[in-house]
């Protein structure tokens, strides 16, 4: 989730410690809002932060690990094999993005190997988790 | 505010003619991160008028020209569709600071939420036939009539769905903070499908949606607003834009939880004398989803670097984005 939690309460406390009432009672009223808003939702991402990582992060190492199976590339294959077989070495939510943005940037990868060379059912698989992480990271505004 | 309000009556005096002119009651109008927007009352001469002050922010949403929302003002008013009167264009810093215009304010009016389930209410019916209506009022008019023709964008019937993409490609390339492996793949699938060429070229909105209008108490619509991002394509752009499935609450068959999607359709095809081809539009609407993900990817990046730390980017950097790589990967998923 971009921008990350830290950022978001940093600037919503630099926001309200500023001088907010500036453009008058009803935009600060709305700017309020929304940052109470902002609040709810980071309430929620804290608690499911590390789990949708660890999942996500999961879910593409065992698609690579498929992919690796199917792929003659001799680039891509290697890469494949051992981002399957990676690990997340902690639940600081920092480190589960790092490992996160590497595994999604071979997802990239991957996925323009399989469009320009690959089978179908291994692009259809690729969709099938791509789907699966969309809905795993969608933003639930209501209780 | 108080020296705002001072600068901006002593602008008006001068920009109007009119040394007895005197503002009040300036604030801050909520929502919209891309133009700070202010309400407030001007007296002259006996008379009180509601106006508007749309002021560029510290740094931008999107980067538009200036002018361009303005202009689009003059034009489609001085057609006689639903826009409010334009008063004054300032590209000037000096005088509040940074450019800025000014419009007549359409009072006693609402907008209709997004967040909202039912938006319009008993006006859901009336309000979606003259939405439709007025699009495609727009998209019938031909650009070089209108003082429009030599807008921002493509003029090729055969490049421009291919100008749109390679337009926000960019965005996402400058602004992306985190790979977006759904997005990119989106951008992969609209070059490789490419749409057939557009009917003519329009001045499209470029925001046409829920959100952005105003109507009044008996379901009229009085204004459409917010054509920061107007330019010329193809006219299915804004179809596909305002019947993306954000707009509804993710309801697919009610678009702008407005009409039922056929009916829209037929109302705007009616309007507009054109077609609504339904693989050009599934093109155009899988193209606004990416579009509306490269928008909030770019208000993500403005809020984490602290150029605009407005809530309502962070607030697009979580819900909205999620919500368009939902549709994107829904939408994609099934043709792949």
């Amino acid at each position: 989730m971009n921008p990350e939690i830290p950022t978001i309460l940093a600037l919503s406390m630099q926001r309200l410690a500023g001088n907010i009432g500036e453009g008058g009672a009803a935009f600060a009223q709305g700017q309020v809002g929304l940052i109470g808003m902002m609040m709810t939702l980071s309430a929620k991402e804290y608690e499911r932060g590390a789990d949708i990582r660890v999942a996500e992060n999961n879910e593409l190492r065992a698609l690579f690990g498929e992919l690796a199976g199917t792929v003659s590339d001799a680039t891509l294959k290697p890469k494949l094999t051992a981002a399957a077989a990676s690990k997340d070495a902690s639940l600081r939510i920092s480190l589960l993005n790092e490992n996160n943005y590497v595994l999604r940037r071979l997802l990239t990868e991957a996925m323009i190997h399989v469009e320009d060379h690959g089978q179908r059912t291994d692009l259809q698989r690729i969709w099938t988790v791509l789907k699966s992480l969309a809905e795993r990271r969608l933003v639930q505004l209501g209780p | 505010m108080n020296e705002l309000s001072q600068r901006l009556q002593k602008y008006l005096r001068g920009k109007l003619a009119a040394p007895d002119l005197t503002v009040s009651g300036l604030a801050r109008i909520p929502g919209g991160a891309s133009r700070e927007t202010y309400r407030f009352r001007a007296h002259s001469g006996g008379r009180e008028r509601g106006l508007i002050l749309r002021r560029d922010p510290p740094a931008s949403l999107i980067e538009t020209e200036r002018s361009t929302e303005y202009r689009a003002y003059e034009a489609f008013h001085g057609l006689g569709l639903p826009v409010p009167a334009p008063v004054a264009l300032e590209l000037d810093p000096a005088p509040l600071d940074r450019p800025f215009f000014i419009m007549e304010e359409i009072e006693n009016c609402q907008a209709g939420s997004i967040m909202s389930p039912d938006p319009f209410g008993s006006y859901r019916e009336t309000v979606g036939r003259q939405f439709f209506t007025v699009m495609g009022q727009i998209a019938s008019a031909d650009p070089r009539d209108v003082g429009l023709g030599d807008f921002e964008g493509e003029t090729d019937i055969h490049d421009v769905a291919a100008h749109e993409v390679a337009r926000w490609e960019k965005v996402v390339d400058e602004d992306e903070r985190e790979p977006q492996p759904i997005v990119r793949a989106a951008i992969r699938w609209l070059k490789r499908n490419l749409p057939s060429p557009a009917q003519k070229i329009s001045v499209v909105h470029g925001d046409y949606r829920t959100g952005n209008f105003l109507y009044d108490d008996a379901g009229t619509i009085r204004a459409i607003l917010d054509w920061e991002m107007a330019h010329l394509g193809d006219p299915l752009e804004d179809l596909g834009w305002a019947i993306d499935p954000l707009w509804s609450g993710g309801n697919m068959e009610m678009p702008g939880g407005m009409l039922p999607r056929a009916e829209a359709l037929r109302l705007w095809e009616k309007a507009s004398g054109l077609k609504a081809d339904p693989k050009a539009l599934s093109w155009w609407e899988i193209f606004a989803s990416l579009k509306g993900a490269a928008i909030w990817i770019s208000a993500a990046r403005e809020y984490a670097e602290g150029r605009n730390t407005d809530p309502i980017n962070a607030f697009s950097g979580w819900y909205t984005l999620a919500f368009h790589n939902h549709i994107l990967a829904q939408r994609l998923g099934a043709v792949a």
